[in-house]
């Protein structure tokens, strides 16, 4: 192929060689440094800053226009007269590409003029992911779309974005993601090279998606990956090196503040201190220098330390300690691109090495990308398109860091709890790092195949038929290993902590197969009407086969393989491997049309209608029909307009309605037979054992609705779209309402005397209304500066309207409610003495605060009698007798924005892109948020625990009569019930990137043969602006285990971008 | 455009359609490949084998780990004292809940779907399978049947009682949701057993003593006939028995025309009766009882009767009718470390140690008794009966005498009672720590990381059983009767004249032992010292609090505060510890243990006053059952009225959650 393309190159026409000048400029005048270059050849140069250029270029030759932003233009100087004095004047004016209305959509089976569009599609170009240090596509997307929501709730390296598409769409055991389409094909946005992205579309109501039928029902991101050029063989190379740190993390109290805060929780609640007063003596000599060692050999065997949380006096910060303060990384990126008139290739390479934060064992992604893509017209009438696309991800993680470990994090963590014991070996009992450091390792391996044929026949001009075969097969492979850890005793001998060792091994096969048939044609009549008509058949078959085996016994350590384990526990008893291996299928079917009608352009009207089938319900539920209508009008278009405002360039009211179905199983769910009733079953996982061994299992089965079908989605989407002053100012409204009906929701109540749990049934609707706006301004100054500003605001609220629960409990949805309601109780605030505890009280005759607890004293957090009834308690917790709780917050993310600013002045460019959330209230009742809880184990302390409240006027901490914690009660929830005060504001504004490059001038370029060199800084997460409270990162608060995750990292990063 | 290019390509194109169309019906039916669907199963031996196994672990009491295991169980009793007393222990606090609690169905769908599946299928000879085995396994389920019950008996009295699954109907399920009257809950529960009996062998097939047996279902018919019996006895004339006054099913049809099987309530008190010493002879008379050397500390654990509680292995001990495993790799629990070390906070209180005798049968005040008073735990151990002097830990001794190296959590040497601590980790609440369930074997003191097998059922319980329902019956002990009593005090090393420890007990000196009493009276010295061997005997098995109930033995606590009071700290023993170790004071922030001037004997829930149990332990009528939760009333009623539901709620209960108790 690589000889292919250099001949292609080499058929270069020499020729006799002329003089070529001209102004280059745009709508608002002259343009500098635009690239002007002679057409499959090397030779070109830069417009000066009056928009000026010269060259010389051979009689017959092309010149190509170039410029960030701006659509490309060719001009042949055939198509010009050569004036008297033998020079070619070529001035040429270029077209924001933000601005062009011709521009080409790429829609469900077939493209769309932008102008023309009827449904509420949404485009991103390339240019915006371009050189953004993150992982993958979906984080490089966040904020860029309105509607298209985006949250990535964990920062480790295996977790990616989790996407919706104008919010919740279904809470029924369903999906609410998109569907995800790269290329005509079911794919996935985390497993593409970002660099090969050409464009994305997101379809967002029904009428854009209706096509796509029972798989895309929330919506479908479409993505578009690029193609070979026909011309001169281009080559890029551009690379980013990164240093990432934790963009915030919790800090953890000091030891000796840690054992006052928990002995005053211990106190509180009547019991003994936890620390006695030698054993905080010894926390502060360490503390001072005076003792160097972490903890005491236990007193009751001397042999060994201590227990580290009953006798270790360190001073640890867990997290600083788990986690390393700067990571290294890098990505690298190559493509070629070329080809005849006839046919063009496109390859590319991506390497990306990304280090996690761990500290004591590593955790590491890479991704390796190879893409081939050839594009032939072999006859006039037909063109084979041929792509493969191979991805290979690899992520290492110790096989300690599971979700437990952030849960641990806090509870175990505590900063008395030595890291190493006095001989300065890692010290366990437990602690999150000795397990982390030596307790085995956890390796993934993933490799997507996809190969796409594509065939385009097209007999007469405007009818096309396609052909497509899509295969993708994924391998996953994974390996564990646990590994036995050691302690050390106080003389430094090893002795076993961890006894257990294994290994573990997973294979998972799954083969997608896919083929779409599809026609469309298309013609105009008398000018002004145009028609198009398409219809074809789409089918899917995914197949999942897995293996997996696990065996005890590791016999040398470094060789962990199934291989080498002896099938035997801890004292040489054979235990029975554990093997398991299942094989899965699902498949659609559907059979779709469209429509599409305009009337010159100002009248547009497009129609679809699908009928699907899947296998996932049984004959007689199984096929569904799903039409849908949108219709525009573009007022510009209209004479009155054309005449009198003509700076109004584009006026266009769109309506649309569809209808869709959900059967998508709920993601990362591999449940494709609901209707089926299944025997739970279990091999040797039995925990009363049988002769020393673990025997089979089975459970009765669970029950299963006879009556389970389809959800059903009605969409209804009112747009605007505007362009004014030459389409300087853009923008786009959209109101939207989405109704899922039918939803197979959560299984209502019935009597417990059923004694298993109610099947799910299609009980539930819900209904989500929201709104997207955009606006766009586009401008470049007489001094050569553009600037381009980009704001996006959208919003949604999801309410239930229909759901099984008619007693109306508060602890279940309730119909007429939005999601993410949070009913509370009111605080009227802590009470600073015993006398004020006491005189409020006294005004709640019938009971005070007694439901919630008992002990009230000063500290204790006073709640408000709401409904006066003198006693404060949740009454029949339903919405009509809610007792003292009342509707206190919302936790759905309202006001999504993006702000995405973009500069560039003789070669510079600059960009900063912020996105936030607006509005948004959380309760994090977990221990990371409150410190010491109810159960000594699961407490912990941060430094903005110490902020609680401490009447004693003595106390070691001082008094602290007002502090925004109440005070700490061990054994007691009293004072911790959700309520108003304690709510956390998780709106936030976050400066995700910001980028500065420059591009060398091409003059200096061009004679090391480079086209263009661009070198750059780009930063991720640099600054946020919240309101949160200090431990938890807005973005993340719901995550993890209560809030506490693997950091989001900010990210510094610099590289180049090479093309020749 | 060329029409008939056209033609052929639209005919290719339709015929490809269609083509498609036909074959998308066969293409879209895709059953699962590797599930089992229930008509495959419970056919065969094995798999009825693998369904009754999985229900042990839910419905069967063993070790868990990280506690105490079933040797804490009897922790919130006057037996054992944990630093956080039971609200139950303070009415006010105990409050009707808002969902969940003993109301629960899960187990008993399990074992109905099991039942209902293969009876028929047994009786009609269609499981594959040796048909012993067969029989066995359906039995075993049965068994847990039966056991779940008696959980519901004991915790709510009336109950609805289920033979099959339901269908995921309201009406059907609200129908169903009738509470029957506790005694035909019993009654349902006997024939469960009767049936289990029947199908099962002295011995299991498969897994010997690690499955349930004929055995285990007889010994545990004596103990829900005894607890039937006794409670009907005990409760007769008030709302805690069918048609007692206030009775709250007499509120419903069924209730109001219920009648007695056997005519009266004294008939069904004798009935059961009858039957718990009919079963109970079965096992005790077929099951002999394990030697005791006396030998405490011995590497070669020669001693049975001790290391029966703590062996690897419990096969070999005729006494342990039932026995769970564990294994190092597979399932451990940390009752090892915690029996080493302060029992994970679960104190043996002075109450039950001063209950126990002397070696030579007199209680401890009896003036030729011999008794060295209880300065230090040295003398409370003196010339006692062997089960004291076997089972409490005395400061210094051995807890390792094997494998020291291996245990990271293992307490070499007893140390003095760490009362001063605040983690069960480490605490002492009492002072007074046992040495049940101790294994000298530090392999298994490794943090979490023991394996020693856990007792379900102990045959001994037999004895006793027979011997009180004996005794209740017939107002005397019968030859059986007092044979099984002597075996047992003669295992215990006690003198086994019963007779002359009838003789020396006083009444009035053991108010602090709540089985003292049976409807606030204090009981006859015979009867209280039936109750009082089963105390010794059982100590720390978990049977504590379910005899206390039966015997109505709390009403005392209703009007007069009781104290839990352990070792006699404030003796010559204050000694042993620092002043700092010894904070005391009600207004002290950082006391660790209680103020002399309340007792001599440390009081762990009475140390600072700002903690709810500081003025004592008392007891409410309502507690003696538990309530349901608020939702089950809702969600069985017509428009979420609670009052309308088919469920009733126990005496003083309400159906409001959050609420107390009152009236009762």
């Amino acid at each position: 192929m690589i000889m292919m393309i250099a001949l292609l190159s080499s058929t270069l026409l020499q020729a006799q060689t002329v003089k070529v000048e001209g102004t280059v400029g745009d709508a608002q005048g002259p343009l500098p440094g635009v690239s002007v270059l002679v057409k499959e050849t090397s030779v070109g140069t830069i417009s000066d800053a009056n928009g000026h250029y010269k060259l010389d270029a051979a009689k017959n030759a092309v010149l190509v226009f170039t410029y960030i932003g701006y659509t490309a233009v060719e001009v042949p100087l055939a198509s010009h007269t050569q004036k008297a004095n033998g020079i070619y004047t070529v001035n040429v004016t270029l077209n924001n590409k933000e601005n062009n209305l011709d521009e080409v959509v790429v829609v469900g089976f077939g493209t769309q003029k932008k102008v023309n569009l009827t449904g509420a599609v949404a485009t991103v170009d390339a240019k915006v992911l371009e050189n953004r240090p993150v992982r993958n596509a979906t984080q490089a997307l966040q904020g860029l779309v309105t509607g298209l929501n985006i949250s990535q709730n964990n920062g480790s390296l295996e977790s990616n974005p989790s996407i919706n598409i104008r919010g919740t769409g279904t809470i029924g055991n369903s999906s609410s993601s998109p569907l995800i389409m790269v290329d005509g094909m079911e794919g996935s946005l985390n497993a593409i090279n970002p660099q090969d992205i050409e464009n994305i579309s997101v379809l967002k109501d029904a009428a854009a998606s209706a096509v796509y039928g029972s798989r895309a029902a929330f919506g479908v991101i479409l993505i578009t990956t690029k193609r070979g050029k026909a011309g001169k063989l281009s080559v890029n190379y551009n690379n980013n090196l990164r240093s990432a740190a934790p963009v915030l993390m919790p800090k953890m109290m000091d030891s000796y503040t840690f054992g006052l805060y928990f002995n005053d929780a211990s106190q509180n609640g009547g019991s003994a201190p936890f620390f006695s007063p030698e054993h905080l003596q010894r926390i502060q000599d360490y503390q001072n220098g005076t003792i160097n060692t972490s903890v005491i050999p236990n007193p009751n065997n001397k042999l060994y330390w201590a227990d580290g949380y009953g006798y270790g006096n360190a001073n640890v910060d867990w997290y600083q300690t788990m986690f390393r303060k700067k990571t290294l990384s890098q990505e690298h990126n190559f493509s070629l691109s070329g080809g005849s008139e006839k046919t063009q290739l496109y390859l590319s390479g991506n390497y990306m090495g990304q280090q996690g934060l761990m500290r004591f064992n590593k955790d590491d992604f890479t991704r390796y990308g190879a893409t081939a893509k050839l594009n032939s017209k072999v006859t006039d009438a037909l063109s084979v398109n041929y792509s493969t696309r191979f991805i290979r991800e690899d992520y290492n993680r110790p096989s300690n860091l599971t979700n437990g470990f952030y849960q641990d994090l806090g509870r175990q963590g505590w900063p008395t709890l030595p890291l190493y014991d006095p001989n300065g070996y890692l010290f366990s009992s437990p602690s999150p790092a000795l397990g982390m450091a030596e307790g085995g390792k956890d390796r993934n391996q993933t490799d997507y195949l996809y190969q796409q044929l594509q065939l385009v026949l097209e007999p007469v001009k405007g009818w096309k038929t396609f052909g497509e075969v899509n295969y993708r097969t994924r391998n996953d492979f994974r390996h564990w290993d646990v590994q036995r850890t050691y302690n050390h005793d106080v003389n430094g001998n090893p002795y076993v902590y961890n006894t257990n060792s294994e290994v573990y091994e997973y294979a998972y096969k799954e083969n997608y197969f896919n083929a779409n048939l599809y026609s469309e044609y298309n013609r105009s009549f008398a000018g002004k009407h145009f028609v198009k008509l398409m219809g074809g058949f789409q089918t899917e078959m995914t197949k999942y086969r897995n293996l997996s085996a696990q065996r005890n016994g590791i016999i040398v350590a470094s060789i962990p393989t199934i291989a080498t384990t002896s099938g035997t526990d801890a004292n040489g008893v054979a235990v029975a491997p554990s093997v398991a291996g299942t094989y899965q299928r699902w498949a659609t079917a559907g059979f779709f049309s469209r429509l599409n009608y305009d009337y010159d352009g100002k009248y547009l009207i497009e129609a679809n209608i699908r009928y699907d089938g899947s296998s996932r319900y049984r004959a007689e539920q199984r096929w569904n029909l799903f039409p849908s209508i949108s219709l525009g009008w573009n007022v510009a278009r209209e004479k009155f307009f054309e005449d009198h405002v003509s700076f109004i360039n584009n006026f266009k009211f769109r309506g649309s309605y569809g209808q869709l179905g959900n059967q998508k199983p709920a993601d990362g769910s591999t449940d494709f037979y609901p209707t089926y009733v299944t025997m739970p079953v279990g091999t040797a996982n039995g925990s009363w054992l049988i002769n020393g061994t673990r025997p089979n299992t089975a459970s009765a089965p669970g029950l299963i609705s006879s009556t389970l079908t389809w959800e059903t989605i009605k969409s209804y989407n009112l747009g605007l779209d505007w362009g004014v002053f030459n389409n300087r100012l853009t923008g786009s409204f959209d109101l939207f309402r989405r109704r899922t009906l039918n939803m197979v929701g959560p299984a209502p109540t019935l009597p417990s005397i059923l004694g298993t749990s109610v099947p799910q049934t299609n009980n539930t609707d819900l209904q989500t209304t929201g709104f997207e706006m955009e606006v766009a301004w586009n401008d470049r100054l007489k001094n050569g500066l553009g600037y381009n500003l980009r704001l996006l605001l959208s919003d949604y609220q999801t309410t239930i309207t229909r759901y099984p629960n008619e007693t109306r409990n508060l602890s279940q949805y309730r119909e007429g409610q939005k999601m993410g309601e949070i009913w509370g109780y009111t605080t009227r605030g802590v009470a600073k003495s015993q006398e004020e505890m006491d005189a409020y009280l006294a005004t709640l005759p019938n009971g005070g605060q007694s439901p919630l607890g008992s002990q009230w004293g000063a500290g204790d957090v006073m709640y408000a009698d709401l409904n006066g009834d003198g006693i404060i308690n949740s009454g029949a917790n339903t919405q009509d007798n809610p007792g003292d709780l009342r509707l206190i917050g919302n936790s759905t993310p309202r006001y999504t924005v993006g702000a995405d600013i973009n500069l560039d002045w003789k070669g510079f460019d600059f960009r900063a892109f912020f996105q936030g959330v607006m509005k948004r209230d959380y309760w994090q009742g977990s221990y990371f948020f409150w410190g010491a809880t109810n159960n000594i184990w699961w407490s912990t302390g941060f430094v903005d625990h110490a902020d609680y409240f401490r009447a004693d006027a003595n106390h070691p901490l001082g008094q602290n009569l007002n502090a925004y914690y109440p005070r700490p009660v061990f054994n007691s929830s009293k004072n911790q019930q959700t309520q108003s005060r304690y709510l956390l504001n998780a709106a936030y504004m976050r400066l995700k990137n910001l980028q500065l490059g420059y591009t060398l001038p091409q003059a200096i370029t061009r004679k090391a043969a480079i086209q263009k060199l661009r070198v750059y800084f780009s930063g991720e997460n640099l600054l946020t602006l919240t309101k949160m409270a200090k431990m938890f990162d807005p973005e993340t608060v719901d995550g993890g285990s209560g809030g506490s995750v693997y950091p989001l990292s900010k990210v510094y990063s610099a590289g180049l971008s090479v093309t020749f | 455009m060329n029409f008939s290019r056209f033609s052929k390509l639209s005919a290719v194109v339709l015929g490809a359609v269609s083509l498609l169309t036909v074959s998308c019906k066969n293409y879209l039916d895709q059953p699962p490949l590797s599930s089992i669907t229930p008509d495959a199963y419970l056919n065969e031996e094995s798999q009825l084998g693998a369904y009754a196994v999985a229900r042990y672990t839910d419905i069967l009491p063993s070790h868990a780990n990280w506690s105490f295991g079933t040797f804490g169980y009897d922790a919130n009793t006057d037996d054992m004292a944990i630093p956080d007393l039971d609200n139950k222990y303070m009415p006010g606090l105990w409050r009707v809940g808002a969902t969940g609690g003993d109301w629960d169905f899960s187990n008993i769908f399990q074992v109905n779907y099991f039942l209902q599946k293969t009876v028929p299928n047994l009786q009609n000879g269609r499981i594959t399978g040796t048909s012993a085995n067969i029989r066995h396994y359906v039995g075993e389920v049965y068994f847990l049947r039966a056991f779940e019950y008696f959980k519901k008996l004991q915790a709510l009295g009336d109950f609805p009682i289920l033979r099959n699954t339901l269908p995921d109907q309201q009406a059907a399920l609200v129908a169903a949701s009738k509470r029957s009257p506790m005694n035909e809950v019993a009654r349902f529960i006997i024939s469960d057993l009767d049936s289990a009996a029947l199908l099962m062998q002295n011995v299991a097939p498969v897994g010997g003593t690690n499955r349930i047996s004929k055995r285990v279902a007889q010994l545990l018919k004596s103990r829900v006939a005894l607890y039937e019996g006794t409670w009907l006895k005990y409760f007769k004339g008030t709302a805690y028995v069918p048609k007692g006054p206030d009775w709250p099913g007499a509120g419903r049809p069924e209730g109001a025309s219920y009648t007695f099987p056997s005519g009266s309530i004294d008939g069904e008190i004798d009935y059961f009766l009858t039957q718990a010493m009919e079963s109970a002879k079965e096992v005790a008379s077929a099951v002999p009882l394990v030697a005791n050397t006396g030998i405490i500390l011995s590497a070669n654990n020669e001693n049975p009767y001790f290391n029966m509680f703590s062996a690897e292995v419990m096969s070999s001990y005729s006494e342990v009718l039932l026995w769970r495993q564990y294994n190092k790799t597979l399932v451990t629990h940390n009752v090892p470390v915690n029996a080493q070390a302060g029992n994970y906070a679960v104190g043996l209180t002075r109450s039950l140690v001063e209950s126990f005798l002397m070696a030579n049968g007199l209680p401890i005040y009896a003036s030729e008794s011999g008794y060295k008073g209880d300065d230090y735990i040295a003398d409370v151990r003196a010339n006692r009966d062997g089960r004291l002097n076997l089972f409490l830990k005395e400061p210094g001794q051995k807890n390792v005498l094997l494998n020291l190296a291996q245990g990271s959590h293992a307490t070499e040497i007893e140390p003095i009672p760490m009362v001063w601590e605040s983690s069960y980790e480490k605490k002492y609440s009492t002072g007074y720590a046992i040495r049940k369930g101790l294994t000298y074997d530090a392999a298994h003191c490794g943090n979490g990381q023991g394996y020693t097998g856990s007792i379900t059922f102990r045959a001994v319980e037999a004895y006793l059983n027979y011997m009180e329902a004996c005794y209740e019956k017939t107002g005397s002990l019968d030859g059986d009767a007092l044979s099984y009593w002597q075996q047992i005090r003669a295992r215990a090393k006690v003198s086994t004249d019963v007779n002359s420890t009838i003789a020396a007990t006083e009444m009035s000196k053991e108010t602090a032992d709540w089985g003292a009493y049976s409807a606030n009276r204090l009981i006859t010295p015979v009867l209280y010292n039936i109750r009082r061997e089963r105390r010794n005997e059982l100590m720390a098995e978990g049977l504590r609090f379910m005899d206390l109930k039966r015997w109505r033995a709390m009403d005392q606590m209703i009007s007069t505060p009781y104290h839990v009071e352990g070792f006699k700290l404030w003796g010559p023993m204050k000694a042993w510890f620092t002043s700092s170790q010894l904070t005391y004071g009600a207004n002290v922030n950082n006391a660790v243990v209680s103020d002399p001037a309340l007792s001599s004997y440390i009081r762990p829930h009475e140390i600072r006053s700002n903690s709810n149990s500081y003025k004592g332990t008392r007891w409410a009528m309502a507690h003696y059952l538990n309530p349901i939760a608020a939702q089950h009333f809702v969600i069985t009623a017509t428009d979420g009225n609670a009052t309308t539901s088919s469920i009733y709620q126990n005496p003083g209960w309400t159906t409001t959650a959050g609420s107390a108790p009152s009236g009762y």
